[in-house]
């Protein structure tokens, strides 16, 4: 039976192909893709960012590839070997331009689509904390009043400048992470040991 | 139903029910894992569904309890694990029996926890305690929970082993502030997290400890950490017994069933040495684990080393169904015994009976 591997057919998708490609690893060719693809001895599953670990976490896919943002919002239990370089983002809290920090709010009212990583941040401050999750399209939510601030994910930064807010603080760091089921990792050691081989930078 | 905000047959979340075929399976896979445990010379013992709160006091398992007050106005807890009970009985009822005591037990705990990867709020375990036994206590825990899964049926299944002392040693001094982040970064296997929470510490330990996170793999590895963590005496004493353990299994003929893993660092605050999970394919979480606790019976007032193991029965349930090992033979069909004459079809029902038939009475009213 071939190993299977969970990836985001998201934001993390060219650079995993491209590093695919480097390594020699087989990768399914073109776009508008199936979900489910097997090739050359790999079974790749193509799934959304925010699920890649759940699939690994309970053993569906014996690997995957996720952002550290995600890891951090979904604490899966799984094991995470090492960081890939790739996809790098900052996690941010981010306000209005110009608007009071939400750090000095009693209540901070946060839109997000990281609901546990945002509570916990203003929480440790000693904060309490009213999260609006949203599924996208954040940074629209302090604009028309739904929240004050935000905690999303930027890497240029531009997205928030196009909607009159700017980053006041960093959560954390975030790049592709390879994440691997811990029950594979053990009962699978062979084929689990060869690709991480081929993958570790 | 006043006031009740559910519907009729809902059931609340993290409880389960078994029915007919299901229910069969599981109490088959019950008696073949605690007919090990008999075969190995434990004792059953049926502890209390409920105690005293503070008899589960342990710092993971409490958050998870589900309490409540009794009568008298004392703080009771649905147990949410056996060894405690366990640990209470031998230092109680059994503290005139000399030590070692082999004792086992399977049934339901209850804890307070989401339903997520296999785990149930309900869930069912067997397992064994050794209460009063060194190193070769640790051998025999390791071969009857693979006997255990053998004589399930499971397929592909590792132990993996490790010892908490190899960690505990390498980070004896370390501020406890870090050493949390620190342990969940060796848990998952990542070395630049552990190499950031420990910035501040000697290069030495930072990398022993990151080197934990590889030190993994086939029973070879035991040499390889050997050769890495000479320079700490504790790591080092911690990996003696380890290989002293694993090098009786090898010899056993367990050597393929094992797996080494110095990364496994969990229940830090509980256990004391050998730690280990059991994991097969087709699952992607543990089926059971076990390790050494030694200062646990103490809080009892008997101070006894001690070890143990246990199986989660839904997950062994769920592993073999994947595996397809699952003993499919259902029942046989009753024979159907016509009881229009509820005299005739009882007295005759009773002679199929005393044969061991299968009966169903029909058409009685």
């Amino acid at each position: 039976m071939s190993l299977t591997v969970a990836l985001s057919k998201g934001k993390l998708l060219a650079g995993t192909e491209a590093l695919f490609r480097r390594v020699g690893l087989p990768f399914p060719e073109g776009e508008g893709r199936r979900l489910v693809v097997e090739m050359d001895g790999l079974r790749f599953l193509f799934v959304k960012d925010m699920d890649v670990p759940t699939y690994v976490e309970y053993g569906v896919a014996d690997c995957g590839i996720a952002g550290r943002d995600v890891l951090l919002e979904l604490a899966s239990d799984v094991y995470e070997p090492f960081d890939l370089g790739f996809g790098r983002c900052r996690l941010v809290v981010a306000r209005p331009r110009g608007g009071p920090d939400p750090h000095r709010a009693s209540t901070v009212r946060v839109a997000t689509k990281y609901p546990r990583v945002a509570s916990a941040h203003f929480l440790a401050r000693g904060q309490s904390v009213e999260v609006v999750k949203l599924a996208g399209s954040v940074e629209l939510a302090p604009g028309l009043g739904l929240a004050d601030c935000i905690v999303d994910v930027v890497e240029t930064g531009r997205t928030l400048e196009e909607n009159g807010l700017e980053a006041v603080e960093e959560v954390a760091s975030s790049s592709a992470r390879l994440i691997v089921n811990r029950a594979s990792y053990h009962a699978r050691r062979a084929e689990i040991a060869k690709l991480l081989e081929s993958l570790a930078p | 139903m006043n006031g009740s905000s559910h519907e009729r047959s809902q059931v609340p979340p993290g409880v389960q029910c078994f029915l007919g075929e299901e229910a069969r399976r599981r109490r088959g896979i019950e008696e073949r894992v605690t007919s090990v445990f008999e075969g190995w010379g434990y004792e059953e013992i049926i502890p209390p569904l409920f105690d005293y709160a503070d008899v589960f006091a342990g710092e993971a398992l409490a958050p998870r309890t589900y309490t409540f007050v009794g009568r008298d106005g004392s703080l009771l807890a649905l147990r949410p694990d056996f060894t405690s009970l366990l640990a209470k009985i031998a230092a109680g009822r059994l503290a005139d029996r000399p030590a070692p005591l082999r004792l086992y037990y399977s049934g339901e705990v209850l804890r307070y926890e989401p339903p997520k990867a296999g785990r149930q709020s309900e869930l069912h375990q067997m397992g064994l305690e050794h209460l009063g036994g060194g190193r070769a206590a640790d051998a025999e825990t390791l071969a009857i929970a693979a006997e255990c899964l053998e004589t399930v049926g499971a397929s592909d299944w590792v132990l993996a082993v490790g010892h908490v002392g190899v960690f505990a040693g390498l980070t004896a001094g370390l501020d406890p502030g870090v050493l949390d982040r620190l342990r969940e970064r060796v848990e998952a296997k990542d070395a630049s997290g552990v190499r950031a929470a420990l910035h501040g510490a000697p290069g030495g330990v930072r990398d022993a400890v990151a080197h934990l996170t590889t030190l993994a793999g086939d029973v070879s590895v035991l040499a390889e950490a050997h050769g890495a963590l000479a320079f700490c005496g504790p790591a080092a004493a911690a990996l003696g017994e380890l290989s002293e353990v694993v090098d009786a299994l090898v010899h056993a003929g367990l050597g393929p069933r094992l797996a080494i893993d110095l990364g496994e660092v969990r229940g830090l605050d509980y256990y004391t040495g050998l730690v280990f999970r059991a994991y097969a394919r087709g699952l992607g979480f543990e089926v059971g684990s076990g390790g050494r606790y030694d200062t646990l019976l103490a809080r009892f007032g008997r101070p006894l080393p001690a070890v143990g193991f246990m199986l989660g029965l839904d997950r062994l349930a769920l592993l073999l169904d994947r595996q397809g090992a699952l003993d499919a033979s259902p029942g046989t069909e009753p024979e159907a015994v016509p009881a229009g004459n509820v005299a005739d079809g009882l007295a005759r029902a009773r002679a199929l009976r005393a044969q061991g038939r299968r009966v169903r009475l029909d058409g009685g009213r």
